[in-house]
């Protein structure tokens, strides 16, 4: 596959080493200096120049590409060159990392032109999330008015294990939902009853709401449960990071030494505890109880205060760290000296990126999660062949009837369930069969 | 010429005044010419029943001539500055009351004295309803009915009224509408001020029509002998500006229970945000008034009260059955609201409980948003959540606590307002008490110390009716000069919510 990466920083050396053995890979940045400095440790084409000018697009070749990924560290920048590839090159998918949280939700109201967004801040917060043991969903879609909803969600090594590994059938499922698809390695599967869930998976269930709630339960870490977590640093990593935590009804203290930040973040989320304190004081530790917090996160700006707070934290007596490091070559330091996980949001990010390389959704025309599965909400009608037939009798196919909305009420079907004229299916299907789906019912 | 002056006033370094008072009374000048033409409705009544006319003609006349002249020997300005607005605000009140009084001088044996006639004309304007009248049934229905007007006009605010409809206000308007309007905050129902000052006289003027059309069918339906179709425009002009005054000796105790049912489901329409009721009847949207936090806490304080004083009513054996009920929610409603009316004669029959309740009700008041008076929910509502901020705080000094209001965040600004608001308001409650209960005691009057509170509570909270000699079917006479003097300018701070005229107190506000 010819992939064009724009940006050869922290983030771009990582996709790139990942890709570079399996991919005929152009790599583009403006310093010759970086660009020189991995193009002489793999195999790939230097670029050198601005990727948000449609001449240097031009002239890198780009007509023919299959993947572009803009991962420099300005988010303008990133937007522009993707959008210009896409003009140059319509069949190309495109990738854009960003750090604001905006951009990304710009991108979900479908207003950008960017195949995917790949925010730092949120692969940071979900990494975050999963390390203390509540991997957060990835993605929620709501149906049939909040009634139903689609989550994904990635299953980590220690999640409850009467669910991993076992048949679908005998796994103690949450009542009211189902595995919509498993997304493994490079393949996607829609589940049968033999199919199990592996940790490392990717996996979208549809269910009612209490249904989701229950299965982010079970994807925690029994041995890690937190429910209270203090958060030290409230940037853009901070607030990512405390609206996952919120999400899952786990209490979130901030500690920011900024005061107007402070105020701000303090106004943007409610249900936090905001204060303003470096969190580096004895004095202020000891009063706030802070020790008490099963889980502690350092994301200030500076490493340095990070190890510090971290250690400080320990000695309080919370039990599990983790902090946000921004030089690549300190992970390990910090680990050693005591921060029980140190995460690298650049790391993260082109970890994800790389995913998203590999992902089997990528070799469509295009990958924004709706274009190769589909939900649709179809009404069935008086005259379907399915009317009156038992759920279990229903011909199997690439197609998964998630709910039905009968009355105005969602009900999760179960085999022996029969479909009745007039219900509303949500049914999660492959793109490709829309058509026959939508004439059998 | 232009070295003198400045010689002169190198010796007598004269101060430069910051306020444009020429321009803030030529706007005053302007609003008042409207007035006049209120003269006109009195006039028509006076022509129907075949009373005197001259009064409320003259009086018309010398308003339309007082406010001309005044806009002719002062230069207008196109916009009216932010300062300038508290003086134009707090002096068309104040004239205002004074030209409304005039036919009371002209016409009204009772009310010869300017005092008392000033009174009753500030209490009509800012819909306070306490009256200095002994016998109203005496009164021409012209006057009666003017009393009623005044307290309809006042009620929705003279300004307001002046935004609708003078052009020359379109831009600074909205301080004005702020400094008149009931409320720490006034909420635009259209973009331009002028509209949503359209739009609040248009409910205002609707709410009036259906309660007098309800009061109507009552009255010809027979369910309510009382009822007529006169009394029922009456007392729709004095409920919805949340006003109080009656064309009837006793008040409400002389209608029928129909009658009095739906005067209370009325007033607590007025009391209640007029933003939200336009939002509900007009937009259909039901969603915010509902959650809307400053209506549930003025529904459930009402609710409160109307409970206490049901079970002191029924275990003191005051009331029975659904008399006890209407009693318990009409005079809740009619006192938190600050209308002011009376089922009952509550100062006398009631109990010693029941009067705190009531009292403490005049404090409480209407919505912001309203025409009711007093310190409103949303400020009681604010400042308690400022002192359980207080609270939390001092556990935890670092903590950052923004204050919310339906979901929104108060600005600090305004929370220091609210608390300057509440305490201004229950020093200036106090003095007033203590004027009140000296100048009695000088003058020989059986004023108790709970009698000369409540006659504070319910001047500055523009509710109507006290306790002792001022109770609901009493009347204000007896007190001397100087302590209506000091009601009055309880009714008139009040009204305008006491910051806008505070600060004409201010040597600040005067300097450049």
């Amino acid at each position: 596959m010819k992939i064009f990466v724009v940006g050869a920083g922290q983030v771009g050396a990582t996709v790139v080493e990942a890709l570079h053995s399996e991919h005929d890979l152009t790599l583009i940045d403006l310093d010759p200096g970086r660009l020189s400095a991995l193009s002489n440790r793999y195999e790939l084409r230097p670029v050198q120049g601005n990727a948000a000018s449609r001449r240097v697009l031009q002239e890198a070749g780009l007509v023919d590409g299959a993947l572009f990924i803009a991962c420099t560290s300005r988010d303008e920048t990133n937007i522009v060159a993707a959008m210009f590839a896409k003009r140059l090159a319509p069949e190309i998918t495109t990738i854009v990392r960003t750090t604001r949280e905006e951009y990304v939700e710009i991108w979900r109201e479908r207003e950008l032109e960017i195949d995917h967004v790949v925010s730092t801040e949120l692969e940071t917060a979900h990494a975050v999330s999963r390390l203390i043991g509540v991997p957060a969903a990835r993605q929620t879609d709501i149906f049939a008015e909040g009634q139903v909803q689609m989550v994904e969600f990635d299953v980590e090594e220690g999640a409850q294990a009467d669910l991993v590994g076992l048949p679908l059938r005998r796994a103690e499922i949450p009542p009211d939902s189902k595995v919509a698809s498993i997304i493994r390695g490079d393949r996607t599967i829609v589940p049968r009853g033999d199919e199990s869930i592996e940790p490392g998976d990717r996996i979208v269930v549809i269910g009612s709401p209490e249904a989701a709630r229950a299965w982010s339960q079970l994807l925690s870490r029994s041995d890690r449960a937190v429910d209270d977590v203090v958060i030290v640093g409230a940037g853009e990593t901070g607030v990512a990071i405390a609206r996952l935590l919120l999400e899952q009804q786990i209490r979130v203290r901030m500690l920011e030494a900024d005061a107007a930040r402070a105020r701000e973040v303090a106004e943007l989320l409610p249900e936090v505890r905001v204060f303003h304190t470096s969190g580096l004081e004895q004095d202020f530790i000891e009063r706030e109880r802070i020790g008490h917090a099963r889980a502690a996160i350092l994301a200030m700006p500076e490493d340095a205060k990070n190890l510090y707070a971290a250690t400080l934290a320990k000695l309080h007596g919370v039990r599990f760290t983790v902090a946000i490091v921004h030089d690549p070559l300190a992970a390990d330091v910090f680990e050693r000296a005591g921060v029980d996980v140190a995460v690298n949001p650049r790391t993260v990010t082109a970890e994800e990126i790389v995913r998203f390389a590999h992902d089997p959704r990528v070799l469509q025309l295009s990958m924004l999660e709706g274009d190769r599965f589909e939900v649709l909400d179809i009404t069935v009608r008086e005259d379907s062949a399915l009317c009156g037939k038992a759920f279990r009798e229903l011909p199997m196919t690439g197609s998964l009837i998630g709910a039905i909305v009968r009355d105005g009420r969602a009900i999760f079907p179960h085999g022996d369930d029969m479909l009745q004229p007039g219900d509303r299916a949500i049914i999660f299907t492959e793109s490709s069969r829309v058509p026959q789906v939508e004439r059998a019912l | 010429m232009a070295v003198r002056s400045a010689r002169v006033s190198s010796v007598v370094p004269r101060r430069a005044v910051g306020v444009d008072i020429g321009g803030a009374l030529n706007l005053v000048g302007a609003m008042l010419r409207y007035l006049a033409l209120a003269f006109l409705f009195p006039t028509g009544i006076a022509l129907g029943y075949g009373e005197p006319v001259w009064p409320f003609l003259a009086s018309g006349a010398i308003t339309a001539v007082a406010g001309f002249g005044l806009e002719r020997i002062t230069t207008g300005r196109d916009r009216i500055g932010a300062r300038e607005g508290f003086f134009v605000v707090s002096v068309t009140w104040l004239l205002a009351a004074l030209f409304v009084s005039l036919p009371y001088l002209f016409a009204e044996p009772q009310l010869r004295h300017p005092v008392d006639a000033y009174f009753e004309a500030m209490s009509g304007m800012t819909t306070t309803g306490a009256s200095v009248l002994t016998d109203i049934p005496a009164l021409d229905h012209s006057v009666a009915m003017w009393r009623q007007l005044s307290q309809w006009l006042g009620g929705m605010g003279i300004i307001v009224l002046a935004l609708a409809v003078l052009p020359r206000l379109r831009v600074g308007g909205r301080q004005l509408m702020e400094y008149e309007a009931p409320g720490p905050e006034l909420e635009p129902l259209a973009a331009s001020i002028r509209a949503t000052a359209r739009r609040l006289w248009f409910l205002y003027l609707g709410l009036t029509g259906a309660m007098i059309l309800v009061l109507t069918v009552v009255a010809y339906t027979g369910l309510d002998e009382a009822m007529t179709f006169y009394e029922a425009v009456a007392h729709a002009l004095t409920t919805l500006p949340t006003g109080g005054f009656s064309t009837r000796a006793r008040s409400i105790e002389e209608f029928g229970a129909v009658s009095q049912w739906v005067i209370a489901v009325f007033m607590v329409v007025a009391g209640a945000n007029f933003a939200l009721t336009y939002r509900a009847l007009v937009r259909g949207q039901l969603r915010a008034p509902i959650r809307d936090e400053e209506l549930r806490l003025y529904l459930g304080l009402l609710a409160l009260a109307s409970i206490v004083l049901f079970l002191d009513l029924v275990r003191e054996g005051i009331h029975t059955g659904e008399e006890a009920v209407r009693h318990a929610v009409f005079q809740a409603s009619s006192i938190m609201t600050t209308t002011g009316y009376a089922s009952v004669d509550f100062a006398v029959l009631w109990t010693g409980l029941a009067a705190l309740v009531l009292v403490m009700l005049m404090f409480v008041g209407g919505s912001a948003g309203s025409t009711g008076g007093a310190i409103k929910p949303i400020r009681i509502l604010l400042t308690g959540r400022i002192l359980r901020r207080e609270l939390d705080q001092t556990v935890h000094p670092e903590a950052v606590l923004p204050i919310r209001f339906n979901g929104l965040v108060v600005h600090e600004r305004t929370l220091r307002a609210i608390g300057a608001f509440v305490l201004l308001y229950l020093a200036v409650f106090a003095v007033g008490a203590l004027v009140i209960a000296i100048d009695s005691g000088r003058a020989d009057l059986n004023v108790g110390a709970f009698d000369a509170i409540a006659a504070a509570a319910t001047t500055i909270g523009n509710a109507g009716p006290a306790f002792g000699l001022a109770g609901p079917m009493g009347a204000f006479a007896p007190f001397s000069p100087l302590s209506k003097e000091a009601m009055i300018l309880h009714m008139w701070m009040g009204r305008l919510e006491l910051i806008p005229i505070a600060v004409l107190f201010t040597r600040s506000y005067w300097r450049a």
